[in-house]
């Protein structure tokens, strides 16, 4: 750690797609560990901010930093082993590996393997020998979420892990994510859809519309705010 | 023991360790090559089986491709030839012992393929194909103009020594000898073979045909693994090439021909590569065919289109893949029965 107040910054990022610009200029600082809810219209650039911070899109112009250190010019690969980890829109496992055997497999590149805590955490126990297309969608979900949490990631980055659960499910993935943010002490950006998982567990909201940071605060004062409402929250919020 | 502690221990049973059953396999399957030509009197049938086995090993390279990387190769002739060539010039030239230009014969193409692939594994599904056929096809010319070299179009004869590790050179030619040779090595290839899907980079390899993005998210650098693979499928290509190059003391450009790579695809699809040993099937079920059609008509390679598009459709997972498929139906019905 370099004494940065950040876990995870990005700095003037902008990042291009297609004829237009999905990430503008965009600063983003998430101290160490906060939950930042990261929410916007669709297009307004967030899956793509969470994909320039995690790797998967290379940087066009701007900054990323990790704890203070540039790591802009780093793999995925490279970032996961600084200690980043993510989840990603669309279910993102090994469909015909067991449960156990990708998680295992995550847990060799894990400084502290921790398979049996994160499948219970989970409540993947009983799925072990389970081959992973063949278990329910929700049950994807949190395999999806298990392989970004082996070896007790620093930051976690998570592109709507709720999309596709129902409600109940939903809530109780909030729960679970408060909770080990608050223990793991992991810093996490969360991409999501569910306003009500946004506004229940994350200490912070950044609201992007078409590409650029349009409001910043806590959960109340994102909900006061009349630039955001008018955006993107409308009269339900 | 909790349900959730018996599942994981479910989980573990597909670990590295080997089964006692794994071992008796391949002890029986040495046995049945050894007993072999003992059984079957035609020299004609042994030579046709030593040619299949060869063929078959060429395919199980090419299907070990398939089924860890996820992708096809249609220029693996080119390891197949490369290696009958550098055996066949270093020879020729006499500047090694015969032993030593044996290993460096595999070594060569081994080594080309690795560092070959660290380039073209990068690229995807179909490209990756054409790529490969390139490959193949650039070393098929060269072999063709590099008359200096090859002797082109005409190709040459291995001037082979009197011994190889002690053993009278005409246990490599003589088909009831070389039958038991190459059918001992395809074994253990299969074996070795089976020993590395199981291994944690055999894991790691089938999990990156899986997901190739998953894997780099969680730390894993994928492309030496690919690169690896298919170095370890060019080496059992290599070994095929090796001991066709001994067994009929002569190398010409059409060991490095697309065709062959054809072949060998074909073989590996008829047996299917799921089972690793699928693609050895193909090649007998194909060398049979191709004999017996050939006898009949000129046109043979329309009969074995026709077995191809008939396998393909009613039996996608291959001749192996499906028989594989009615054994574990049968087991089950049993177990509930």
């Amino acid at each position: 750690m370099t004494g940065s107040p950040y876990a995870i910054e990005g700095t003037a990022l902008t990042r291009p797609y297609g004829g237009f610009f999905a990430v503008n200029k965009v600063d983003i600082a998430v101290p160490h560990g906060e939950i930042r809810g990261l929410i916007g219209p669709n297009g307004a650039g967030k899956s793509t901010l969470i994909d320039v911070l995690s790797g998967r899109a290379a940087v066009w112009s701007g900054q990323v930093r990790m704890d203070g250190r540039d790591i802009g010019a780093l793999g995925a690969q490279e970032r996961r082993r600084q200690g980043m980890a993510r989840s990603f829109q669309k279910t993102n496992i090994f469909p015909e590996l067991s449960v156990r055997e990708q998680l295992d497999i995550a847990a060799r590149k894990a400084e502290k393997p921790n398979v049996e805590e994160v499948m219970d955490e989970l409540g993947l126990s009983d799925l072990g020998a389970a081959r992973a297309r063949d278990i329910a969608y929700g049950e994807q979900r949190r395999l999806d979420l298990a392989l970004a949490l082996i070896g007790r990631p620093r930051v976690l980055l998570l592109d709507e892990p709720a999309a596709g659960l129902s409600m109940r499910e939903s809530l109780g993935l909030a729960t679970l994510l408060r909770d080990l943010a608050q223990r793991w002490k992991v810093t996490v950006l969360l991409v999501e859809h569910d306003m009500e998982v946004v506004f229940s567990i994350c200490d912070r909201i950044t609201v992007l519309q078409l590409g650029r940071v349009l409001a910043e605060g806590t959960p109340d004062e994102i909900r006061r705010s009349a630039d955001v409402v008018t955006a993107y929250l409308g009269s339900a919020a | 023991m909790s349900r959730a502690t018996m599942n994981i221990a479910a989980a573990r049973v597909a670990s590295p360790r080997l089964s006692h059953l794994s071992w008796l396999l391949l002890v029986l399957a040495l046995a049945v090559g050894f007993g072999l030509p003992g059984v079957v009197a035609s020299v004609l049938v042994l030579t046709l089986l030593t040619q299949a086995v060869i063929g078959g090993m060429l395919a199980v390279g090419v299907g070990f491709l398939i089924r860890q990387n996820g992708v096809v190769s249609f220029g693996h002739a080119a390891w197949y030839g490369v290696s009958a060539y550098c055996l066949g010039l270093l020879l020729r030239h006499d500047v090694l012992s015969a032993e030593l230009a044996l290993v460096l014969a595999l070594a060569v193409p081994t080594l080309t393929a690795f560092l070959l692939g660290l380039v073209i594994v990068r690229v995807p599904g179909v490209a990756f194909s054409m790529l490969t056929l390139a490959v193949g096809q650039a070393f098929h010319e060269f072999a063709m103009k590099a008359q200096g070299v090859t002797n082109g179009d005409d190709g040459f004869a291995i001037p082979l020594p009197d011994t190889l590790f002690g053993l009278p050179i005409s246990t490599v030619q003589q088909p009831e000898t070389m039958f038991v040779l190459c059918w001992s090595l395809l074994a253990l290839v299969i074996f070795g073979l089976y020993v590395t899907v199981r291994s944690p980079f055999g894991r790691l390899t089938e999990a990156i045909r899986e997901n190739e993005e998953r894997a780099r998210f969680i730390g894993y650098r994928t492309v030496l693994p690919r690169a690896a693979t298919y170095a370890i499928s060019a080496f059992v290509a290599a070994l095929a090439g090796l001991l066709f190059a001994l067994y009929n003391g002569f190398v010409s450009p059409e060991v490095l021909h697309w065709s062959l790579s054809g072949s060998a695809l074909i073989m590996a699809v008829i047996g299917g590569s799921r089972l690793l040993w699928g693609p050895a099937l193909g090649a007998v079920i194909f060398f049979f065919l191709k004999d017996l059609a050939g006898n009949m008509t000129e046109h043979w390679p329309a009969m074995i289109g026709a077995t191809v598009i008939v396998v393909t459709v009613l039996m996608p997972a291959g001749i192996a893949g499906t028989l594989a498929e009615l054994f574990e139906r049968l087991r089950k019905a049993g177990g509930r029965a």
